[in-house]
């Protein structure tokens, strides 16, 4: 065995060189390709790049939605604001009682005080709180239900209190604003469907002429003993860095459109007396529209070789 | 005669129109062998060829090269059979926008032989067809001499056993086809079987070599100079 040994250790290194030659090659002749023809190539990676990046930009834009609603949807809160001659030791006994409820979590007591505070911390209502004699703000409960427990059941028993004046509980409107959310993954996940499909489309046309282009070539090729995988692999690779370089392209459009949308997001956030930021494409996000128009411009290119190789197979 | 390196058993080939290429033909190359085919245009030289490369198959007989039937031979064992036979084109058949260097280097390409290995072998054969010079040089830049050379050294870089050629000096002019003749007669010396489909006549006679008669799609003549 020691003496076959050293033999297979050439034979496999050998052939790792030729492999990897092949590739070299391969890939060299599809960069060669791309820039042979600039402006065609251009425009097709400009196609693919808004392809990939309108899913990539609704993506963002409900990433940023969610992140601005976030808070309302976790916030499970239940606000019992209490009738205005309740007082405080009422107000204790009351969340003294209901703390011991199971469907409870917690119960937080707020003050007018706290409440008048509240407010004064909000811009434009200085000068309607500073017309006021009084705090005419009541005494109120915010309840933190149970994980799991029925809201709006709790939110109808904390209505039928004596004490109670109002409750506050949005729990339709959240549902409504969970709902339009979903509804949006959806569509971005429609959208970024069909538009992969379409990614895939350009890719395999584009491959689909310069196999025109080259059909001589391909034919010598095979005249001379190239496998499907000789012939295929120039062109996959061609796909392989159109896809690429439009995911790159993408990802500038994204950024590019966040630039624009920034000034106009933030002035009309901080018109409400927030600060919000539009998020930049995460990592996860970079390596997916990456991946993914590589993947795309391999899988057109997969696919329109593959046809003309039955094709040429057929005829000959 | 050498060992039998391709024999035709009785080889027939017959296409959809009806028309009949070949018929019934039948003979043996050897390794080594030296060979043309001749006869009118039609007679069913460029057919002959095209069976041994699988680019057609028979209808009838066998096409035997290395003991292997290629007619049964699968698709996906095609490539390594091309691989085994060097194709020279009267139109040459080079690759436009590659160099002199690449055009001769795909087949070892093809092949996946290691670059080094590739660069000593294309240097070698350029430099034996008096090509060195003209390795970086597009087919465009070459005379109609030199890209027959080219081809030729396409289809001998990878030292394939049969070289076939289908009227490789149709496009030259007589002094530069008896030329070429010379470095075809040059490989069964070397290792390589050759059979070349030429009408040329006169290039036939002068190289004094076996050859085939075909007529009608049938072999009417094995002519060899030593037996005549």
């Amino acid at each position: 065995m020691s003496a076959v040994r050293p033999g297979l250790t050439q034979r496999f290194a050998a052939a790792g060189a030729a492999w990897r030659d092949a590739h070299l090659y391969s890939l060299a002749s599809s960069l060669g390709r791309l820039g042979s023809r600039p402006l065609g190539n251009v425009l097709t990676l400009g196609v693919m790049a808004l392809a990939l990046a309108l899913p990539l930009c609704l993506t963002l834009l409900l990433g940023d939605l969610e992140k601005l609603s976030g808070s309302l949807r976790d916030s499970r809160e239940i606000a019992v604001f209490l009738k205005p001659g309740a007082d405080e030791a009422a107000a204790a006994a009351l969340a003294e009682t209901w703390r011991a409820d199971p469907r409870v979590a917690g119960v937080e007591l707020r003050s007018p005080a706290q409440g008048l505070a509240e407010l004064r911390s909000m811009r434009d209502l200085d000068e309607a709180l500073a017309a006021l004699d009084a705090n005419p703000l009541p005494w109120v409960l915010v309840f933190t239900p149970v994980a799991g427990s029925d809201d709006a059941a709790l939110a109808a028993a904390l209505g039928e209190l004596p004490l109670a004046d109002f409750v506050q509980h949005d729990a339709q409107w959240r549902e409504r604003l969970a709902a339009w959310l979903d509804l949006g993954r959806r569509l971005a996940a429609v959208v970024a469907a069909l538009l992969g499909l379409g990614v895939l489309l350009v890719v395999g046309n584009t491959v689909r002429l310069e196999i025109q282009g080259r059909a001589d070539e391909i034919a010598i090729q095979r005249l001379l003993g190239a496998t499907d995988g000789f012939v295929r692999r120039p062109f996959l690779y061609y796909g392989l860095c159109q896809g690429l370089l439009a995911g790159l392209l993408a990802l500038g459009v994204a950024a590019l459109a966040r630039q624009a949308l920034q000034p106009a997001v933030g002035a009309l956030v901080a018109s409400y007396g927030g600060e919000f930021s539009l998020a930049l494409p995460g990592l996860a996000q970079v390596a997916g529209v990456l991946l993914g128009g590589a993947a795309l411009g391999w899988a057109g290119a997969f696919l329109a070789v593959g046809q003309h190789l039955r094709r040429a197979e057929a005829q000959a | 005669m050498s060992q039998a390196l391709l024999r035709f058993e009785s080889v027939s080939r017959r296409f959809a129109s009806g028309v009949t290429a070949l018929s019934e033909v039948s003979f043996e190359l050897g390794a080594n062998e030296m060979c043309f085919v001749t006869g009118h245009s039609g007679a069913g030289k460029s057919t002959l060829l095209r069976l041994i490369h699988a680019s057609e198959r028979p209808n009838h007989g066998a096409v035997l090269f290395e003991g292997r039937n290629i007619g049964q031979l699968r698709r996906g064992h095609l490539p390594a059979h091309r691989r085994r036979i060097g194709v020279v084109f009267q139109d040459h058949r080079l690759l436009p926008e590659r160099n002199v260097f690449d055009n001769v280097a795909l087949p070892l390409l093809i092949a996946g032989v290691h670059r080094a290995e590739i660069g000593k072998r294309v240097r070698q054969v350029l430099d034996r067809l008096g090509l060195g010079t003209r390795a970086p040089a597009l087919p465009v830049m070459l005379s109609t001499g030199e890209q027959q050379r080219v081809g030729i050294a396409r289809a001998i870089v990878a030292r394939p056993p049969l070289l076939v050629a289908d009227e490789p000096t149709g496009n030259l002019d007589p002094q530069l086809a008896f030329d070429v003749m010379q470095l075809f007669a040059e490989l069964p010396a070397q290792g390589t079987a050759v059979l070349i489909a030429s009408h040329d006549l006169h290039l036939i006679r002068r190289m004094r070599r076996r050859v085939l008669v075909l007529d009608h799609g049938k072999l009417i003549d094995d002519y060899r100079p030593e037996a005549a």
